[in-house]
């Protein structure tokens, strides 16, 4: 589904990654762990061109995202996206957040896109708040509302940058809940996290990046449970 | 002080086909010049090339130059290239350029104020650069411009009254006019058109207090 090819990526004269290989396969949830600064959120920024990159390739579905024929809006109708700060659009409400995508993009009809963002809201257990602003949702509630807007345009791919980190604790399982549900249904996902119990229940696979590289991956129980890297080990001994 | 003979009906007449004058003036250039600056401020914050930077140049120069200056470009610098123009379309000539450009820097930062993050989830979805622009990035940013852009057309209708340098017939025209006649009228005919521009400026501020706090 994703393939990424020696993947290298500067900020000016700082080079924050510093050639990434990974293969993501079709239904496979790859959760990537690391420090601050490892330069995990920026990878996965990459897989949808939010960020450009320097050198390597990315394939998307197919579509090779250096290739200037490739048509960036195409790649991004089939990969959805879920920020850390949520970024709902605070000007409409949570129905219109829903339906802009599969509207304006997908051409869907407004009856079609209605229905389609009202089972999600369902989905995600938010029916009653179709009809309300975004400021008025818990921290929970809009993180579930941004997952539900992503999944409108029926992506083959979901992005999750962060996904609870700027939720106070007890919103979390919530969160985490949509996710896991997500992947049972064998939604193809790469999810970057400071939850490692999420990565260790629902990730086939787990990333440790640090410094700009893949130091370690495998499936959660070789990673967590005997990892053979000694940064690996020093950061999960801090973080479990 | 003459109130009576100041307030004579003929005079109050007289006055109020300045004023209506005025708002002529103000009201098409506010509608041109509102036009005009969203293009400018939108093709400045689309950062394209060779235009950008064009009219970056062109914004700076006119918001460095005094109206005045404008109005006597307009009315008297123009004519001698050929292009003339009567004094009422002259006056709305200059007050549209000047505060295009203004307004074009209120549009700028307005746009520049929407965050990030936004704009990445929208383009995360599909959604073009035009098509975030015009649903996601203008609609938040132009409730937030409510406030300066009503600022903006408070001084642009005061700043109709500099068009009594080259005789347009609006208020502070007329009013000298009326002023000329007795120098008893001065103080009660200024005082009663500073009672006009008040009325109407304020209805205005009350009017963006109102859409600031709407949902758009």
């Amino acid at each position: 589904m994703i393939q990424v090819t020696n993947l290298k990526k500067s900020y000016g004269s700082l080079q924050v990654l510093k050639g990434i290989d990974v293969h993501i396969h079709e239904k496979e949830v790859v959760v990537v762990i690391g420090p601050s600064g490892s330069g995990k959120s920026t990878f996965l920024r990459c897989l949808n061109m939010l960020e450009d990159f320097d050198e390597g390739d990315i394939v998307v579905d197919g579509f090779y995202l250096k290739d200037p024929k490739t048509d960036l809006n195409k790649v991004r109708e089939e990969v959805g996206m879920v920020f850390q700060r949520f970024n709902l659009f605070p000007h409409m409400t949570v129905l219109d957040n829903i339906t802009l995508a599969p509207m304006k993009v997908r051409k869907w009809s407004k009856e079609k896109a209605t229905e389609k963002a009202m089972q999600l809201l369902a989905k995600v257990g938010l029916q009653d708040k179709a009809h309300v602003y975004p400021d008025s949702l818990s921290g929970g509630q809009a993180q579930r509302v941004a997952i539900a807007r992503a999944l409108a345009m029926e992506p083959k791919v979901m992005l999750f940058d962060e996904p609870t980190s700027a939720l106070d604790p007890e919103m979390v399982g919530e969160v985490l809940a949509v996710m896991k549900q997500l992947a049972k249904e064998g939604m193809t996902m790469v999810v970057v996290t400071h939850e490692m119990g999420f990565a260790r229940e629902v990730g086939d696979r787990v990333l440790f990046m640090d410094g700009g590289v893949i130091v370690e991956e495998g499936t959660p129980q070789q990673i967590f449970d005997a990892p053979q890297h000694e940064r690996t080990k020093s950061f999960l001994s801090k973080v479990l | 002080m003459d109130f009576v003979g100041a307030y004579a009906p003929a005079h109050l007449k007289f006055l109020l086909e300045g004023f209506v004058v005025t708002l002529e003036v103000a009201f098409l250039s506010i509608f041109f010049s509102f036009l005009i600056g969203i293009v400018i401020g939108v093709l400045r914050y689309s950062r394209i090339p060779f235009l950008s930077p064009v009219l970056a140049v062109g914004v700076e120069t006119i918001r460095n130059l005094p109206l005045l200056l404008i109005i006597f470009f307009t009315y008297f610098a123009l004519p001698e290239v050929g292009f003339k123009l009567d004094k009422f379309y002259a006056a709305i000539l200059a007050l549209v350029i000047f505060e295009s450009a203004m307004l074009s820097e209120i549009v700028r930062s307005g746009l520049n104020s929407i965050e990030k993050g936004q704009i990445e989830a929208a383009r995360s979805s599909g959604l073009t650069y035009t098509q975030t622009l015009w649903h996601i990035v203008l609609p938040q940013a132009l409730r937030r411009m409510v406030p300066p852009i009503v600022g903006q057309f408070i001084s642009l209708l005061k700043d109709t009254s500099l068009a009594v340098v080259i005789a347009l017939p609006e208020l502070m025209n007329h009013a000298q006019i009326i002023n000329g006649q007795n120098v008893n009228y001065v103080i009660p005919i200024f005082l009663l058109v500073a009672v006009m521009y008040f009325v109407v400026n304020y209805s205005l501020s009350l009017v963006s207090r109102k859409l600031e706090h709407k949902h758009i």
